[in-house]
C-alpha cells in the first residue's frame, strides 16, 4: 500500500501481534474442521480420549462403509437434482425477465420490478405454512419440484436484479442495429445478451446453487420419503439414528460438506466474488 | 392465444401496457412478444409462491385450523393473542436481538479489523482470507452439527479441554443458562469471514490517493483509520449491519441440529420458535400468526433502515 | 390441440402407472422402532405374508420416534403418504380421525377383531367405527440399575412412596451415583414424571374431571400439586449432567451403559437399552430390577393405577385392501406369541400372552391386568398440540424456568385454545 509498510523494522511489535491475532483466529476457525476430519478416523472409545489429536489408530472403515453405502451416493444425488433444477430454472425465468425490465420500456415496468424486489424483504421461513399447504394443494408434495420451485421463487427478486444491472450496461446501439438488421428481440437475448453475460449468469448461478444445495427447512417441511431427501435432511436422520456414534457422523459430515469445500477450493475466487457481489449489489 | 392468457390473473398488467405500447412505437410487436412470453415465468412463479402464501398466512391466521380440509374455525386476532402470551415468543425475540448485538459488538469489529489486515498484501493473506471465508460456504446444518460435536458434555472437544484441567465436563447445549451463548459463538465462526469479505472488496476499491493524501500530510496509521479509511467504509458498514440483522431474522438451520431450540426454549429464534410450535404440530392458524409478525418485522425494519441508514445508496 | 395432446399423453401415463400399481400392490408400512432385534422379526413376518401373497410388497420405512411425530401431519398430507403408520391412540388419533386421514377399517377386520383385548381395540374404536389395530401394551415405571443401586444400598423393592424416592435420590447422590437418567431433550421422558404423579394424586376422577373443565381443569389442584411434587424431586438434581440435551435414545443407551441407577421409562426400554447401549451389549437380565411409580401421601389414586401405552397402527385413507390384510396377518396370535415371546411387547390378541417366558415381562403384564385405570401417555391422549405443550412445560419445570402453577396453567391455557 505505502513504503511505510513495505520496509517495515523486523522486531516491529504491532507485526508480531498482528501475526498472534491472524494465528488464534485460524486456530478457531480450523481446530472444529481438522477434529471433525480426523475424528471420523477414530473409534469412539479413541474419540473420547483424544478428539484433538492425530488418530493413533486409523480407521478407513468409517469412511469406507459410508463411501459404499447406496445412501451417501443417493442423498448427494438427489442435492443435486434439486439444485440443479432451482438453477437452471432461476436462471431461465430470472434472465428473461431481466431482459425485458432492462430493454423494454412498458407501463408499469417500474412498479412490477418493485413488486418483484418485494421478496428480498422476508425469509421464505415467514409463509413457510401457507406455501405447505399451498404445494399440497398443487400436488407438488413430496417432489423435487415441490422444493425448487419455491427456492427460484425466492431467489427470483435477487437474480433479476443482479442481471437487469448488468444486461443494463450492454450498449443500447447493439440492441438498436440489430433490431435495424431485423434480428427480433427474442433472438438478440439468446444470440448477443446471455453469451455476453456469462460471469452474472455464473454469478446468480452460484449463488442459487449454494442456496439450494445447502437448504434444509424447505426439503424438511417439503419433503417425506427418504428416498427423496437432500443430504442436509439425510445426514439429521443418519445423526437421529447414530445419536452418540460420533465417529460415524463425523466422517459422515465430513463426507458430505467435502463437495462443497472441493468446489470451493476450485473455484474460490468466482465463488467469494459472487457470494459478496451478489450481496453488495442486490 | 391472447383470450387463452388473459385467463392467468398475473397476465393483468401486460394486458393494460399492451395498450400503452400500442401508441408508442412501430416495433410494439417485438416488444409485445417478449413482454408476454419473458415476463409470465418469473411473474408467475414470484407470485404463486411468495406473494400468495404471505397473504394466505394473514387469512389463515384468524383461524383454528390443523390444515386438514378447508379453514372453518373463525377465531379473528386470538391466534396473535396466544402467540403473544406464550413466553417461548419472547424468549426467541430476545435471542434474535441477542443474535443482533453479537454481530454489532463482536462480528463486525473482528470482522473489519481482520479485513483491515488482510487486505494489505503479504504473504499468506489470501490463503487466510479464503480459510475465514469457508465457514460461510458450509451449510448451516452441517456447522450446527460439527458444533454439536465440538460442544457435546461426553465426546466433545470442549469437554475434553475442561477434564484436561480435571473438572467436571459442561453440557453448554442442554443448559438453559448457556445455551444460547453456545450457538452465538457458533454464529460468530460461521459468519464472520463473510463480513470480512464485504469490507475487504470496499477496502480495495476505496480511492487509495486520499489515504496517500492523508499519510502525507502527517497522519499516523492509526489517526488515517478513525478519520479517513472507517468513514469511507460506513456504506459498507451499513451494509453488514443489515445483512447481520436480517440474518438473524432468518437464522433457523444452525439452531435445529446444535438445540432444537432447547432446552426449554432457552436458544429458540424466531423461524425455529415458528418450526417447533406451528408446523412440526400443524397449527396452521398459529404458525401463520408467527410467520406474519415475523413478517411485519422483516418489512418495517428493511424499511426504516433502508430509509434513515441507507438514503444515499 | 398439442396442449389437448400432451394431456392426453399424461392421462394414459397415469393410466398405465395406475395400472402397473394395482398389478403388483405396494403396502408401505412406516414405523418406528429402533430395536433392530424386534425390526428383524418384523421383516420376517413381512417376508412370509409376501410370499404367501404374490404380488403384494411390503415395504417397511422407519423414522426415528422424535422426527416420525414431528413429521406425521406434513407426511398424512401428502398424495404419497404410507398407509400403515404407528399410533399411540389417544387425542391424536382422534384429531387424526376428525382430519378424516384415516380408513374405517371396522368391515374388513369383522369377526377377527374379537380375538383382541377389548380394552386395547377400544382405544382404536371411536363411534364404534374402527381404525386402527392394536399391536402392544406398555407401562411406565422405574427400571433401575441392580449393581449401582447396591453400591449405594438403596433397596429398589422398599421405594414404595414418592418420600422414598426423593430419600433413595439422595442416598445415591451421597454414593456418587447418578441417580437418574432421563432424555429430556425430546421432553416426554420428562412428562412422564409429572403425568404419573397425577395419576397417583388425583386418579382417574381427577383426570376426566379436567377434561371437563371442572375444579379448574388441567389449572386444579391436582395438577399443580403433581407439578410441585416434580419440583421437589428436580430440586434434588437427580439427572445426569445436561440431561435437556439428550435425546431418547441417547439416554436409554447411558442407562444401558451402566452410568445411571434408574430411568422413568416405558417398559419396553427393558430390551430397548441393549441396542442403544454403546457396547450393543447393554445390562443383562439379572442386573436390571423394577419399581412401579411410587405412591403419593394422601393421593387419590390407587396404587395398581398405571401409566403406559396402548400402541398399534393405523391404516390411512385410500389405501390398498392389503394393507388391512396383512395388518391381520401381522396382529395375529402366531406373530403376537412369537413377539412376546422375544419378550418386546406385552400383547394383545387373546391368548398371545402364553408365550411370555421371561419374569419381568410376566409382571409388566400382571400390573396392567390388575389395573382399574390404565391413563395413556398425556401427550398423545390430549390432542396434538395440547399434548405438547404439556411436554413442553415439564421440561420447563425440570429446568427451572417456570414453576409448576405456571405449567398447570399454561396446559389449561393450551386445552382451552383447543387443539
Amino acid at each position: 500500500m505505502s513504503n511505510a509498510e513495505t520496509t517495515r523494522a523486523p522486531f516491529d511489535p504491532a507485526v508480531l501481534f498482528k501475526a498472534l491475532f491472524l494465528g488464534l483466529i485460524a486456530i478457531f476457525v480450523l481446530v472444529p474442521l481438522l477434529a471433525t476430519l480426523l475424528g471420523g478416523f477414530k473409534s469412539l472409545g479413541e474419540l473420547r480420549v483424544n478428539p484433538f489429536g492425530w488418530p493413533k489408530h486409523w480407521e478407513w472403515q468409517n469412511y469406507a462403509d459410508i463411501l459404499f453405502s447406496a445412501r451417501y451416493w443417493q442423498l448427494l444425488r438427489n442435492s443435486l437434482i434439486i439444485s440443479t433444477l432451482a438453477v437452471t430454472l432461476t436462471l431461465i425465468t430470472a434472465s428473461m425477465a431481466a431482459f425485458t425490465f432492462a430493454h423494454i420500456k412498458f407501463y408499469g415496468s417500474s412498479a412490477l420490478l418493485s413488486y418483484l424486489t418485494l421478496g428480498l424483504l422476508f425469509p421464505a421461513a415467514t409463509a413457510v405454512l401457507p406455501l405447505f399447504i399451498k404445494v399440497r394443494d398443487l400436488g407438488l408434495l413430496d417432489t423435487y419440484f415441490g422444493v425448487a420451485l419455491p427456492q427460484v421463487a425466492f431467489s427470483l427478486a435477487m437474480s433479476v436484479l443482479l442481471l437487469r444491472r448488468f444486461f443494463k450496461d450492454i450498449p443500447y446501439e447493439l440492441l438498436e442495429a440489430a433490431l435495424v438488421d431485423g434480428c427480433s428481440y427474442i433472438k438478440f437475448f439468446r444470440y448477443v445478451t446471455l453469451p455476453l453475460s456469462r460471469p452474472i449468469l455464473a454469478t446468480v448461478g452460484t449463488i442459487t446453487f449454494v442456496n439450494s444445495w445447502n437448504a434444509y427447512l424447505l426439503p424438511l417441511v417439503m419433503l417425506n420419503t427418504d428416498a427423496l431427501y437432500p443430504w442436509p435432511l439425510g445426514i439429521m436422520v443418519y445423526q437421529g439414528e447414530y445419536s452418540s456414534e460420533w465417529h460415524l457422523i463425523l466422517a459422515f459430515i465430513t463426507l458430505t460438506i467435502l463437495p462443497t469445500i472441493i468446489l470451493f477450493l476450485l473455484a474460490q475466487k468466482h465463488i467469494v466474488a459472487g457470494l459478496t457481489a451478489g450481496a453488495v449489489k442486490g | 392465444m391472447a383470450r387463452h392468457t388473459a385467463s392467468s390473473p398475473a397476465m393483468g398488467t401486460t394486458q393494460t401496457s399492451f395498450a400503452s405500447l400500442a401508441v408508442r412505437g412501430p416495433s410494439w410487436d417485438g416488444r409485445f412478444t417478449v413482454l408476454i412470453l419473458f415476463l409470465p415465468p418469473a411473474l408467475l412463479l414470484f407470485t404463486l409462491f411468495v406473494v400468495l402464501p404471505i397473504g394466505e398466512a394473514a387469512w389463515y391466521s384468524a383461524f383454528n385450523w390443523n390444515g386438514f380440509g378447508k379453514p372453518t374455525n373463525w377465531i379473528g386476532f386470538d391466534n396473535y393473542r396466544f402467540v403473544l402470551e406464550t413466553r417461548a415468543f419472547w424468549l426467541a425475540l430476545r435471542n434474535n436481538g441477542l443474535i443482533i448485538a453479537v454481530s454489532l459488538a463482536i462480528q463486525l469489529p473482528l470482522a473489519l479489523t481482520l479485513a483491515l489486515m488482510l487486505a494489505e498484501k503479504f504473504r499468506g493473506a489470501v490463503a487466510l482470507r479464503m480459510l475465514f471465508f469457508m465457514p460461510y460456504i458450509l451449510a448451516e446444518i452441517a456447522t450446527g452439527l460439527i458444533f454439536s460435536f465440538v460442544y457435546d458434555g461426553d465426546y466433545g472437544l470442549v469437554a475434553s479441554i475442561w477434564r484436561s484441567f480435571g473438572a467436571e465436563p459442561p453440557h453448554l447445549l442442554a443448559s438453559t443458562d448457556t445455551s444460547m451463548m453456545a450457538v452465538l459463538i457458533v454464529i460468530v465462526w460461521k459468519y464472520f469471514g463473510f463480513h470480512m469479505m464485504l469490507f475487504i472488496a470496499a477496502l480495495q476499491s476505496l480511492d487509495k490517493s486520499l489515504i496517500e493524501a492523508a499519510r502525507i500530510d502527517g497522519a499516523t496509521r492509526a489517526q488515517t483509520l478513525r478519520h479517513v479509511v472507517i468513514p469511507l467504509l460506513y456504506p459498507t458498514i451499513r451494509l453488514s449491519v443489515f445483512f447481520a440483522i436480517i440474518g438473524s431474522l432468518q437464522l433457523f438451520d444452525l439452531v435445529m441440529p446444535l438445540t432444537r431450540g432447547g432446552p426449554a426454549d432457552s436458544s429458540n429464534t424466531m423461524v425455529s420458535f415458528l418450526y417447533n410450535n406451528g408446523i412440526s404440530r400443524m397449527r396452521v392458524g398459529y404458525g401463520s400468526a408467527i410467520g406474519v409478525i415475523l413478517f411485519v418485522i422483516c418489512v418495517t425494519f428493511a424499511f426504516t433502515y433502508k430509509r434513515w441508514f441507507m438514503r444515499d445508496e | 390441440m398439442r396442449l389437448l395432446g400432451k394431456l392426453g399423453l399424461a392421462a394414459a401415463a397415469c393410466l398405465l402407472w395406475a395400472n402397473s400399481a394395482s398389478a403388483d400392490t405396494t403396502v408401505k408400512w412406516l414405523h418406528i422402532e429402533a430395536n433392530p432385534a424386534q425390526v428383524k422379526i418384523w421383516e420376517e413376518v413381512a417376508r412370509a405374508y409376501e410370499a404367501g401373497h404374490p404380488g403384494v410388497k411390503v415395504e417397511m420405512q422407519f423414522l426415528e420416534n422424535e422426527a416420525y411425530k414431528a413429521k406425521l401431519p406434513t407426511i398424512l398430507q401428502s398424495k404419497d403418504r404410507p398407509n400403515i403408520i404407528y399410533s399411540w391412540a389417544g387425542g391424536v388419533l382422534k384429531a387424526q380421525i376428525e382430519a378424516g386421514v384415516l380408513d374405517d377399517i371396522t368391515e374388513s377386520v369383522k369377526g377377527y377383531s374379537d380375538s383382541l383385548t377389548p380394552a386395547a381395540l377400544a382405544a382404536f374404536t371411536s363411534n364404534g367405527k374402527i381404525y386402527g389395530l392394536p399391536t402392544a401394551l406398555s407401562q411406565v415405571g422405574f427400571l433401575c440399575n441392580k449393581e449401582l443401586m447396591a453400591k449405594a444400598k438403596v433397596d429398589p423393592s422398599a421405594i414404595k412412596t414418592w418420600d422414598d424416592l426423593l430419600a433413595a435420590v439422595k442416598t445415591l447422590k451421597a454414593a456418587g451415583v447418578t441417580p437418574i437418567v432421563v432424555g429430556g431433550a425430546d421432553k416426554w421422558p420428562l412428562h412422564f414424571y409429572w403425568t404419573h404423579l397425577a395419576v397417583r394424586v388425583g386418579g382417574k376422577p381427577a383426570f376426566d374431571a379436567a377434561l371437563k373443565g371442572e375444579n379448574g381443569g388441567f389449572a386444579g389442584e391436582t395438577f399443580q400439586k403433581s407439578g410441585e411434587l416434580f419440583k421437589q424431586l428436580v430440586d434434588l438434581q437427580p439427572f445426569q449432567n445436561g440431561f435437556l440435551g439428550f435425546k431418547n435414545p441417547q439416554a436409554v443407551g447411558y442407562f444401558g451403559d451402566g452410568k445411571a441407577a434408574m430411568t422413568l421409562a416405558i417398559s419396553t426400554v427393558y430390551h430397548l437399552q441393549r441396542a442403544l447401549a454403546a457396547d450393543k451389549v447393554g445390562l443383562s437380565e439379572d442386573k436390571i430390577c423394577w419399581f412401579d411409580f411410587p405412591v403419593v401421601a394422601g393421593g387419590k389414586g390407587a396404587p395398581t393405577d398405571t401409566l403406559g401405552g396402548i400402541t398399534g397402527w393405523l391404516v390411512t385413507k385410500g389405501s390398498p385392501r392389503e394393507a388391512v390384510d396383512f395388518l391381520k396377518y401381522f396382529v395375529s396370535k402366531d406373530v403376537q406369541t412369537r413377539l412376546a415371546a422375544g419378550n418386546f411387547i406385552i400383547p394383545v390378541v387373546q391368548g398371545a400372552d402364553a408365550g411370555l417366558n421371561n419374569s419381568f415381562m410376566k409382571l409388566i403384564a400382571a400390573n396392567l391386568a390388575k389395573s382399574n385405570y390404565h391413563q395413556n401417555f398425556y401427550d398423545q391422549s390430549l390432542g396434538p398440540s395440547v399434548g405438547r405443550v404439556v411436554n413442553d412445560v415439564t421440561a420447563e419445570i425440570a429446568g427451572g424456568s417456570m414453576s409448576p402453577q405456571d405449567a398447570a396453567k399454561a396446559i389449561e391455557a393450551a386445552w382451552k385454545q383447543g387443539n
